[in-house]
C-alpha cells in the first residue's frame, strides 16, 4: 500500500520498444484470448439446457451433450488462464506481498517468474504437447461415452495453453523487471479484477 | 534419504513459497515437477499431463464456471437493489429493520448464486448509504453486510461445494443437501443475534425515519412480487431439479445460468456490453479455481507418490487422542489455514491431505468416528464442517477480503469497525461450526430423508 510513494524524481520515459513488445502482448494474447474464450460459456449453457429439453420434452436425450460439455469447459479454463494472468485474478497469498513496495514486488515476481514460472510451463508445455503428438498419430477417441468423438484436438488443449501462458508471462516478467530496476510501472495496466468478484 | 522425507521438504517448500506471494498454482506445478523428478523420475512428466487431463475431463465441474456465470448474471440484473428495497418497505417499522433486510436478502441470494465478493461489494453499495442515513451501530452494519455476503458460498448452489465434491469422492447433490441446514443455522444465527441486540439497544438499529416508509402497502406488495417471485421460480427450480434428481448439479446450472439470462432480459437490463462484461469475468474467475485445481492435482499426486501422504495419515493417526478430538484438530488446522490461504488453496491442496487421516478413522471397527454412520455419510459430514469452517475464513481480521470489498464501497467506514463487526458475526460462525461438529444429524439428516440410506 506504501508502493505508490516511493518514487520522487520526476518519470523518466521508458524505452518506447520495451513498452511497445509488452502493449502487443497484452492487447493480442492477454485481452484477445480472453475475448475468444470468454465466449464458450455460452454453448456450454446452450448445449446443456438442449440436453435437458431433449430429454424431457422430446424424449430424445443426446448423444452428444457430454463430452461436448466437458471438452467446452476444459478448454475454457484452460486457454482462459493466460487471460487470467494478465488480469492478474490467479490466487497469491497476499498477506506479505501485499505490504511489498512496487520495487520489491517486481524483484520477487522478476525473479519467480525466471525461477519458476518459465521452467514449469515449459515442461507443462512440452508434457501435453508429447500426449497430443502420441494422440493424434493414432487417431484417438474418446471411450467416455458411446459417441466415441475424436480426442486430439482436445488433448493439444494443455500445450497451447501453456504456451499462451509463456506468452503472457514474458509480457508479466517484462512489467515486473521493469518495476524491479526503476521502481515504477512500465505502463499503467487496467486495475486487477476484483478477485471478490468470486471469493 | 526416502521418498517420504523428500515429500515433507516438499510441503514445506510449498509453505515457504506460497508466502512469498507469487500465483500459487504456478509455485505448485514447478515443484512438483522437480521433487517428482528427483523421487521417481521422468515419469513425473507422464503424471503432470494425467492429473491435468483428469481435471479437464471432469464433467461435474463444468458446473463452475456456469454457476459462476450465473452469479455474475444475476448481479446485473438488479434484483438485488429490488429485494433490498422491499424488505426495507416491509420491515421499516421494527427496530434494526435494515440489518435484517440485509440477512434476508443475503439468504435469499445465497440460494440463487454460489460466489461471495459480488454479494458483499452490491450489499454494501445498496444498504451502507441507508445504514449510515439512519445512524446505524458501524460494526453491526459492517458485520451483517460481510457475513451475509460470505453465505452464498455456503447454501447450495454453491461453487466451494462443487470443487470439494469430486476433490473428496462424494456426489455434490448429497453435498448440496448436506449444506443446507447448516447455511439456515447460520442464516437464523446471524438473525437473532441482530434481533435481541437491537431490542436491548435500540440506537444500534433505530426505525427508519418517517421519509423511508413506503407510500402505500400496494408498493410494498408490488416490489415484493416483482423482486423476489421470478428469482425464487428460478433458483428453486435449479436447486430442486438438483436434488430431486431429475438434472446433474451442471445441467442445473446451465438452466439456471439460462434462467438468469432470461430475467435479466425481462428486466431490461441485457445487452451486449453486459454479456461481454460477464464472461470476461466468468472466464478469469473459473479459470482461477480451476487452473489451480490442475496445479493441485499434479502437486498431490506427486506428493502421494512419494508416500509422505502415507507417512503424515499414519502419524496423525498415532496420536494418542479420540477420533473426535483429531477431528477438532484438523478443523483448527483448516481454521488457521484459512487466515492466509482463500478456500480454493485449502480445499484443492490441504483437504486431500487430510482425507485419508477422516477414511481411517470412520473405518475403524472398534472406535469409528460416527458410530452407525455410513464411510460415504461421514465423509458429507466432513466436508460440511470443511465448508461451515471456511466461512470463518471469509471473516477473519486483518486478511479476509470481505473488509476490502466494503471498505471499498463505504470508505467512510473505519476498517477497525469493520473488523470488529466481522469478529462478533466470525463468533456465531464458530458456534454453527460447533453444533454440526457435536450433533452430525444436521447435516446428515436431509441427505438421508432425501436420498434415504
Amino acid at each position: 500500500m506504501a508502493a505508490e510513494n516511493e518514487t520522487t524524481s520526476p518519470r523518466e520515459e521508458p524505452p518506447k520498444a520495451l513498452v511497445m513488445a509488452v502493449q502487443i502482448i497484452d492487447n493480442v494474447v492477454g485481452r484477445g484470448s480472453g475475448l475468444l474464450f470468454a465466449g464458450l460459456v455460452l454453448p456450454m449453457v446452450g448445449g446443456l439446457c438442449y440436453e435437458v429439453f431433449a430429454r424431457y420434452l422430446f424424449n430424445a436425450p443426446t448423444i452428444w451433450a457430454y463430452d461436448v460439455t466437458y471438452m467446452l469447459y476444459g478448454s475454457h479454463f484452460m486457454l482462459g488462464a493466460a487471460y487470467t494472468l494478465y488480469k492478474g485474478s490467479h490466487i497469491r497469498t497476499d498477506m506479505l506481498y501485499e505490504n511489498f513496495t512496487l520495487r520489491w514486488k517486481g524483484r520477487v515476481d522478476a525473479s519467480m517468474y525466471l525461477v519458476f514460472f518459465f521452467p514449469g510451463m515449459l515442461f507443462f508445455m512440452l508434457a501435453g504437447w508429447d500426449e497430443a503428438m502420441h494422440s493424434w498419430g493414432i487417431g484417438e477417441r474418446s471411450d467416455a461415452s458411446p459417441w466415441r468423438p475424436i480426442i486430439y484436438p482436445f488433448k493439444t488443449v494443455v500445450s497451447i495453453a501453456a504456451a499462451l501462458l509463456i506468452i503472457q508471462g514474458f509480457s508479466e516478467f517484462l512489467k515486473s523487471g521493469y518495476a524491479a530496476i526503476k521502481g515504477e510501472k512500465l505502463i499503467e495496466v487496467e486495475p486487477p479484477a476484483l478477485r471478490g468478484d468470486i471469493i | 534419504m526416502s521418498p517420504e522425507y523428500l515429500g515433507l521438504i516438499l510441503l514445506v517448500a510449498l509453505i515457504t513459497c506460497i508466502f512469498i506471494g507469487f500465483p500459487i498454482a504456478f509455485t505448485l506445478i514447478i515443484l512438483a515437477v522437480v521433487f517428482g523428478y528427483i523421487g521417481f523420475g521422468k515419469v513425473v512428466f507422464f503424471l503432470m499431463f494425467f492429473q491435468t487431463w483428469q481435471i479437464m475431463k471432469e464433467e461435474t465441474l463444468a458446473a463452475v464456471p456456469l454457476f459462476i456465470f450465473m452469479g455474475h448474471i444475476l448481479e446485473q440484473a438488479g434484483l438485488m437493489e429490488r429485494l433490498f428495497l422491499s424488505f426495507q418497505f416491509i420491515l421499516a417499522r421494527v427496530k434494526g429493520s435494515l440489518f435484517l433486510g440485509v440477512l434476508f436478502v443475503s439468504t435469499i441470494f445465497a440460494t440463487a448464486t454460489g460466489i461471495i465478493g459480488a454479494s458483499v461489494t452490491v450489499m454494501g453499495l445498496l444498504a451502507a448509504p441507508a445504514m449510515m442515513r439512519s445512524r446505524y451501530n458501524t460494526a453491526l452494519s459492517a458485520g451483517v453486510i460481510t457475513a451475509g455476503g460470505c453465505l452464498g458460498i455456503l447454501i447450495p448452489p454453491s461453487v466451494l461445494l462443487v470443487v470439494l465434491g469430486p476433490v473428496v469422492g462424494v456426489s455434490v447433490v448429497q453435498l448440496f443437501a448436506a449444506a443446507i441446514m447448516p447455511g439456515l443455522i447460520l442464516s437464523g444465527l446471524y438473525f437473532g443475534y441482530t434481533f435481541v441486540r437491537c431490542q436491548l439497544n435500540p440506537d444500534l438499529g433505530p426505525p427508519l425515519p418517517e421519509e423511508e416508509h413506503p407510500e402505500s402497502f400496494f408498493v410494498v406488495i408490488r416490489e415484493f412480487f416483482l423482486g423476489i417471485v421470478p428469482l425464487a421460480v428460478v433458483v428453486f427450480a435449479a436447486l430442486g431439479s438438483i436434488i430431486a434428481g431429475l438434472a446433474t448439479p451442471t445441467e442445473a446450472a446451465a438452466m439456471a445460468a439460462l434462467g438468469a439470462l432470461l430475467l435479466t432480459a425481462l428486466y431490461g437490463r441485457l445487452n451486449w456490453t453486459m454479456l461481454r462484461e460477464a464472461t470476461l469475468s466468468t472466464l478469469a474467475t473459473s479459470s482461477m479455481v480451476l487452473f489451480l485445481a490442475v496445479a493441485s492435482n499434479i502437486y498431490g499426486s506427486v506428493f502421494a507418490r512419494l508416500g509422505t501422504a502415507t507417512l503424515i495419515t499414519d502419524t496423525m493417526l498415532a496420536l494418542p487422542v479420540s477420533p473426535m478430538a483429531m477431528i477438532i484438530i484438523l478443523m483448527a488446522v483448516i481454521f488457521v489455514l484459512g487466515w492466509p490461504l482463500e478456500w480454493p488453496a485449502i480445499v484443492l491442496i490441504f483437504v486431500p491431505i487430510f482425507l485419508p487421516v477422516v477414511e481411517a478413522l470412520q473405518s475403524d471397527p472398534d472406535n469409528p468416528l460416527l458410530p452407525g454412520i455410513e464411510p460415504q455419510h461421514a465423509m458429507v459430514w466432513f466436508c460440511t464442517l470443511v465448508a461451515v469452517n471456511l466461512q470463518t475464513a471469509f471473516l477473519s481480521p486483518p486478511v479476509a477480503m470481505a473488509a476490502y470489498y466494503l471498505k471499498g464501497v463505504a470508505p467512510e467506514w473505519e476498517l477497525s469497525d469493520i473488523y470488529n463487526g466481522m469478529l462478533q458475526f466470525m463468533v456465531l460462525q464458530v458456534v454453527g461450526l460447533l453444533v454440526v461438529l457435536f450433533y452430525p444429524e444436521v447435516a446428515l439428516w436431509l441427505p438421508r430423508v432425501i436420498f434415504g440410506g
